[in-house]
């Protein structure tokens, strides 16, 4: 299991209103941990109200920089990024996950590729990774970045990305894309659909030239240009996708534990929802697990270890107690979430509700 | 167009998700049973070779056969390692069940799994040398080709990525495993023999591509984490390896 080390903010510069990118320094003896690959991102643990949040954030800074940064754009409503983005300050230390992800491609020196990007919002973090590692280790590469915005004072990195064309003079080219404020160009407003896309691909953009296109963005985004690129030629194989959703899970609340618990049958009335469906039947508290007993009851729910190992028969615990025997693929966080290992969990009290769908 | 958009509506109309956090819980459940149906079949597997590297005609076949083993044990890894990332403790998974251990050859499982070994029924069967496993290899090595096409599409971006790395690998298998059976078949002992082998796995094999409309199936295909039906899948093998068989004059 992947374990949290500390890291201590070192800066924080803010980027646009709603954002800010922050330096991040490993303690002495992690940094073989951090040595992340452009494009990747960080999960930061943070507890609110007692309830833990995990959250990931991409890097932003290239294998060259020497440096571990990432950008946080506030979501509505959203309270790490509102916590980053109000409290946050130098000094404070964060509990980070080594960096994950495969939104990448291989850097190969001697190689002559033109790489299309696009990005929407904060979506350009991690493509800015990777465009300053590509440009700087792939002397002969190309890179075509689109970049889609609400306004100008949105943009993100906007300064840096105005550098990376200046050192880069006829290797790196930038289209603004802006949702709510006309430019020069009709093409260059509104957003990035299918229409676009194919405007663009028609005007600016060689695709038969591209060898990878990477996205970053909300659910529609990738969904509008993946089917373009796909309609214009380009191979799943080519695609890379790194999606920013719209939704982030919400605060799960801790689950109350009743002090009335206490039991007194030895069978179970165990309400499991799958799918949709819900079943209600009778098991015993000990000798059955509810994994079993719900694979009995003709539900076809998931699992592959049956030995806490795997996770794959997670579910959660709606009402009533359970026990697991043994748990070595959820975390706390997660048991107090109400979350179990189905095949490990056996109920405690008269009546259960669980449900493998949330 | 809004910004905003269900994640099970995204991922109906051929969306991407990209790392654990984007995953709802059933699709989640569904992604881990099908790596656990992978890196169960691929370590049983490779554990079933094994001994057939002592059993290698010749230093090149004995080569061959260790290379197998090693990347049919390097590939559940690179999936395993995926698995971690949903929390999974992938030191005690890796050795969680006895690979190597096998029912006995005449036993008819069908297409079931035994117990929460999520290994494919076919990798339950043992291997009776050289020749045995050269057929098995070649037969199930067209499968899975067939099959990692399939896998190299699902909807979790980071797995299909490992599945479009490995499939040329796993193809590269298959393909020594063919030198192999070529190098048998050319005594008429070594046909009589690989004949017998093939009568044994191929019903065997065809068993692993599961049963015709499978009810998960829906549900899969719905999270794309599968596109072709089980019965388009075994049809293409079907054909496939009757034209092998039928070129190389084994029917």
């Amino acid at each position: 299991m992947a374990r949290f080390y500390s890291l201590e903010v070192a800066d924080v510069r803010r980027e646009t209103r709603d954002a800010v990118v922050l330096t991040l320094n490993p303690r002495d003896g992690d940094d073989a941990h951090f040595d992340f690959t452009q494009g990747q991102y960080l999960t930061f643990r943070r507890a609110f109200d007692g309830i833990e949040l995990r959250r990931s954030y991409s890097i932003c800074t290239g294998k060259d920089e020497g440096v571990l940064r990432v950008g946080i754009k506030r979501v509505e409503g959203g309270a790490f990024s509102t916590w980053a983005n109000e409290d946050l300050k130098l000094g404070d230390v964060l509990d980070a996950m080594p960096p994950m992800g495969s939104f990448h491609t291989p850097i190969e020196p001697n190689a002559e590729k033109h790489y299309l990007g696009f990005a929407a919002g904060s979506g350009i973090t991690p493509l800015l990774s990777i465009i300053k590692t590509v440009l700087a280790r792939e002397p002969k590469s190309r890179f075509t970045l689109v970049y889609a915005n609400r306004q100008v004072s949105s943009i993100m990195f906007r300064e840096e990305l105005e550098d990376l064309k200046d050192l880069y003079l006829n290797r790196f080219s930038l289209i603004h894309i802006l949702g709510s404020e006309t430019q020069e160009i009709d093409l260059f407003t509104g957003r990035i659909d299918a229409e676009k896309c194919a405007a663009l691909f028609r005007t600016w953009i060689e695709l038969t030239a591209v060898d990878t296109a990477f996205i970053c963005g909300p659910e529609p985004m990738m969904l509008a240009i993946a089917a373009s690129l796909r309609e214009h030629g380009l191979s799943d194989k080519q695609i890379k996708f790194e999606l920013f959703a719209s939704a982030q899970p919400g605060r799960a609340k801790a689950r109350a534990v009743s002090a009335a618990a206490a039991a007194s049958g030895a069978d179970c009335e165990a309400t499991v929802t799958l799918d949709g469906a819900t079943r209600t039947f009778r098991m015993p508290k000990q000798g059955e697990s509810l994994l079993d007993a719900s694979l009995a009851n003709n539900m076809d729910a998931p699992y592959a270890c049956k030995a806490g190992v795997c996770s794959t028969c997670r579910a959660k615990v709606l009402e009533g107690e359970t026990e697991m025997v043994t748990n070595h693929a959820l975390e706390d966080y997660e048991v107090r979430q109400g979350y179990v290992l189905t095949c490990q969990c056996y109920p405690m009290t008269d009546r259960i509700v669980v449900s493998f769908d949330r | 167009m809004s910004d905003v958009m269900n994640i099970e509506d995204y991922i109906a109309q051929g969306g991407v998700l990209t790392n654990p956090a984007n995953t709802p819980p059933r699709y989640r459940g569904e992604l881990l049973r099908l790596m656990a149906t992978f890196i169960d079949s691929e370590l049983a597997g490779s554990a079933g070779f094994a001994d057939t590297i002592n059993d290698a005609p010749g230093l090149k076949e004995r080569i061959a056969a260790a290379r197998i083993v090693l990347e049919k044990t390097d590939h559940p890894e690179r999936v395993l390692n995926l698995m971690g990332t949903f929390g999974a403790d992938t030191a005690r998974y890796a050795v969680h069940h006895p690979w190597a251990a096998r029912v006995d050859r005449n036993a008819d499982i069908g297409a079931t799994r035994q117990g929460t070994d999520m290994r494919l029924s076919v990798f339950h069967y043992p291997l009776q040398g050289w020749i045995d496993a050269v057929v098995m290899n070649v037969l199930m090595g067209r499968a899975v080709g067939i099959q990692l096409e399939e896998f190299s599409r699902v909807s979790y971006a980071p797995l299909a990525e490992v599945f479009r790395e490995i499939a040329p690998r796993e193809a590269r298998h298959t393909e020594l495993g063919l030198e192999g059976l070529i190098r048998i078949i050319s005594t008429a002992e070594g046909r009589d023999r690989a004949k017998q082998s093939i009568a044994f796995w191929q019903p065997r094999v065809a068993a692993s591509f599961g049963q015709e409309r499978s009810a998960r199936f829906e549900l899969l295909k719905r999270f794309g984490l599968r596109h072709r039906a089980n019965e388009a899948l075994f049809a293409a093998w079907t054909a496939d390896v009757d034209a092998l068989l039928s070129t190389l004059n084994l029917q």
